[in-house]
């Protein structure tokens, strides 16, 4: 600890904790632009970073919505699922508006059309269900979402004539490049882009005013209207600007970009609550905290599919080698769900969160607005230090 | 005496003991062996929200095959020795894994011919990437049409996925349209017109609910169906509800897989329902698995079930052992989907040995539409594919490197605790074993 307090004092004096952090992110995201160029990576490689990007997207939009605004939701797995049926069928059968007179064939619309088509219609249905919890709260927001992602689920997958069924549906390809890795690279930097943009839309909205009012409806929503704050306004947009992005990156992810085909059994609530155990692994109030643990458990989940086991002491295996692989099949999620059980346990915020805040130079603050904010009531020294 | 004995018997003890390691030794040393090993990778579920158990199954049989190939001095190539092994890589079920999981097969893993698939999805999803990577490909278990048909365009208004066809990829699993007309023939032939259908809302039950209600009500008859969830315990209310019919229906179908089929099957022989003097009872192809389906349907006799694979009486020697050896694993009898896979790891490496290649997969595809191989499920071959790539008039495209045999029978029980491989099997005429298209409750056939 000593050690530690000596680095603390050595990085505040020099470069500073902020700058520090500043710079291991920019060499994170050089990191990340030069991977793809690394010849040694193989196109499995560049796979599940690009999976690992999606559902950085999906934790951290996540992270927002319930995590800063409060609103503990299981639909985001369902909002993403509409971007991308949305986008499937109407690049597949085109649409009809018969009142506006607007007639969109297949041959008309683009993959991007598609996907626009699908993120807005995301939104509309963010903006529908944003609309319909507005009195709902904790518990029963959380099961009025279960029942809205099961319902869509179930509708995808029993109108197989047009969904496909749990045989999926595969979406117009986004990227028409016949030359794979070729057509990988630029897979790949898509989905960075696209994660990179989503996180600063999102990072915009939290360090906003529009973000404090989120934050305050997530600690009291009664005394966050009643000194002002809108809360029907911001609850609707906070669904409406999560949802869309989720389309957005639904619909992009499953134009062949990261998958050729979406199925139904991705928007089950065991795929949901993935999505929150990543979050919360790294940091649910954090929006690259949740991005990071997403991220980093997905390519964890994919390095553990086998793991090679030497032998101690001397022992070998029948065969003589000193070494055994297991494929540990189900078994790297029940140790996700050890690391899971302990980040509940001793880390409540997240394993990631207390370094982003240590480097952002507010963790004493972020300590004592949001993670003992229960103790102070019961500590008065505590709440004294609230005001330093 | 006594004591004599008593160290002659040590003598010979030790004797054994000595001698065991020098004979597993030899055994063991019989083949030599080259330095590279031949590596298949194999895609099955092994977590949810795949279908875990097949999976598994899956999974055994092939690492089966090729310890039963390695005992055998492996895959001979221009008269070298290779051993074959297989890893699994877990799909998941999901597209999406099974797409991440088949490029590290193939590119980290370096596999040398892909084998597996249980869901069609994925089947349909990792495609792509084994004709990209020009890996020779036997899939052995998804249903869906489209798996095995050249040139499909299953997405209107983009180009083929694959313009020069689908050279890498072979399935000797059935198409779902061989599957979907066997218990509906059999039906109809026995005259039934008012059917009733429960079916489970899944990407099983739906479709091949469609495609029977399709097919009965072209044929005239009237179709009920009831709907239920998986995992469902309380069947009574539905079945309260078809008792309270002025008359009884001709026939109740359960389209419903697992644990759920089980229970409502047990609670539909308990009340009397089904099967009954008036009403036949019609339930899916995992009642063959005779040790889970007594444990659970204790009242189940006479219910008729459809089954995908290599009927009992049909059985070759080679089916047998791998039966007894899965029966030693699992404690029941194989499944069709194992013993595809087991035969799957057994085609490609015929083939391998047949292009004297493991490398040059043209040669190995050219000799796996080539095959000509008596195994566990029956004799495989491949009608159509680049060695005859003309589908005539009315032949469907899923006839493409599709192996056109799988056997779909319907199989009856008649004893209670009977096992599945004494059941009889009562439609296509011309696998009946007892003689009869049904056995009417309570008779012997």
């Amino acid at each position: 600890m000593a050690v530690f307090n000596r680095f603390e004092t050595a990085i505040d004096a020099g470069i500073g904790r902020r700058r520090l952090g500043y710079l291991l992110l920019g060499l994170v995201l050089l990191f990340f632009l030069w991977f793809p160029n690394d010849a040694s990576q193989s196109n499995y490689a560049k796979t599940v970073f690009i999976s690992g990007f999606f559902y950085a997207i999906m934790a951290s939009s996540w992270a927002l919505l319930a995590g800063i605004a409060g609103q503990f939701s299981f639909g985001h797995m369902a909002f993403m699922g509409i971007g991308a049926y949305v986008a499937g069928l109407i690049a597949r059968d085109g649409f009809i508006i018969a009142g506006l007179g607007i007639q969109i064939t297949p041959e008309s619309i683009s993959a991007i059309g598609a996907i626009i088509v699908g993120t807005v219609v995301a939104g509309l249905v963010g903006l529908v269900i944003g609309w319909l919890l507005l009195r709902l709260r904790a518990a029963y927001l959380a099961l009025f979402t279960i029942a809205f992602a099961e319902l869509f689920r179930i509708a995808m997958l029993t109108e197989y004539d047009y969904t496909g069924g749990s045989n999926g549906l595969s979406l117009r390809p986004l990227i028409e490049v016949a030359e794979v890795d070729t057509a990988r690279q630029i897979e790949y930097y898509l989905m960075f882009a696209l994660l990179i943009v989503c996180l600063l839309l999102m990072y915009r909205v939290v360090n906003s005013p529009i973000g404090m009012f989120l934050r305050a409806m997530r600690e009291d929503e009664d005394a966050a209207s009643a000194l002002g704050v809108n809360v029907v306004r911001y609850k609707i947009l906070v669904f409406v600007f999560t949802s869309m992005i989720v389309g957005l990156a639904g619909a992009i992810f499953y134009s062949d970009v990261g998958s050729e085909r979406i199925i139904p059994e991705q928007l089950e609530v065991l795929q949901m609550s993935l999505i929150i155990a990543y979050a919360v692994i790294g940091g649910m109030e954090s929006l690259i905290g949740a991005a990071a643990g997403a991220f980093i458990s997905r390519y964890m989940l994919e390095a553990m599919r086998e793991v090679v086991i030497t032998l101690p002491f001397g022992l070998t295996m029948a065969d003589g080698s000193d070494a055994f692989t297991w494929e540990t099949g189900a078994w790297r999620f029940a140790l996700f769900g050890l690391v899971m059980v302990f980040t509940l346990r001793y880390m409540r915020n997240g394993l990631l969160y207390p370094i982003i805040n240590w480097f952002s130079g507010r963790d004493l603050v972020m300590k004592k607005t949001v993670s003992k904010r229960h103790d102070w009531d019961d500590d008065p020294a505590q709440l004294e230090g609230r005001d330093e | 005496m006594k004591r004599r004995r008593m160290f002659m018997n040590c003598v010979a003890l030790l004797a054994i003991f000595a001698l065991l390691p020098i004979g597993m030794a030899q055994a063991d040393g019989h083949c030599e062996f080259a330095d590279y090993t031949i590596t298949l990778g194999n895609l099955a579920p092994l977590s949810a929200p795949g279908a875990v158990a097949g999976g598994i199954a899956m999974d055994w049989a092939a690492k089966q095959a090729a310890a039963d190939i390695n005992a055998d001095c492996g895959i001979q190539i221009d008269g070298v020795n290779h051993q074959v092994a297989v890893v699994t890589g877990d799909s998941e079920g999901s597209p999406e894994r099974g797409q991440a999981v088949a490029e590290r097969l193939i590119l980290e893993d370096e596999v040398d011919a892909m084998l597996g698939v249980y869901h069609s999805a994925v089947g349909l999803a990792t495609m792509g990437i084994m004709e990209a990577n020009q890996i020779p490909t036997v899939f052995s278990e998804p249903w869906n049409d489209n798996v095995s048909a050249n040139g499909i365009r299953e997405f209107d208004g983009a180009p083929p996925r694959f313009e020069d066809g689908i050279d890498h990829i072979f399935r000797i699993s059935p198409a779902s349209s061989m599957v979907g007309s066997v218990v509906v023939d059999w039906l109809l032939s026995l005259g039934v017109d008012d059917v009733v259908l429960i079916v489970e809302n899944t990407d099983y039950g739906q479709p091949a609910a469609a495609d029977e209600k399709a097919r009965f009500e072209a044929a005239g008859a009237t179709v009920s169906q009831i709907d239920v969830e998986l995992g469902t315990e309380d069947f009574v209310p539905i079945l309260s509800r078809i008792q309270a019919r002025a008359e009884a229906p001709d026939v109740i179908r359960i389209i419903v897989t697992g644990e759920t089929s089980f229970n409502l099957t047990q609670q539909m022989s308990e009340l009397g329902v089904a099967p009954s003097a008036d009403t036949i009872c019609v339930t899916n192809q995992f009642a063959f698995q005779s040790e889970q389906y007594w444990a659970t349907v204790p009242d189940g006799n006479y219910c008729a079930f459809n089954r995908v694979g290599i009927i009992p009486s049909l059985f070759s020697d080679a089916a047998v052992a791998l039966n007894a050896k899965y029966e030693m694993e699992f404690g029941d009898i194989v499944p069709s989907f194992a013993m595809a896979t087991y035969d799957a790891v057994y085609i490609i490496a015929d083939a391998m040995e047949r292009a004297g290649s493991y490398t040059d997969a043209a040669a190995i595809v050219g000799a796996i539409e080539a095959t000509d191989l008596d195994l566990s499920q029956g004799r495989y071959y491949f009608r159509f594919g680049g060695h005859n790539p003309d589908l005539p008039e009315g032949t469907p495209e899923f006839m493409w490197h599709q192996w056109p045999d799988p056997i779909v029978t319907v199989m009856q029980y008649f004893e209670p605790g009977q096992s599945g491989l004494d059941a009889a099997v009562i439609y296509p005429e011309v696998y009946q074993t007892h003689g009869t298209s049904y056995i009417v409750p309570g008779t012997s056939p």
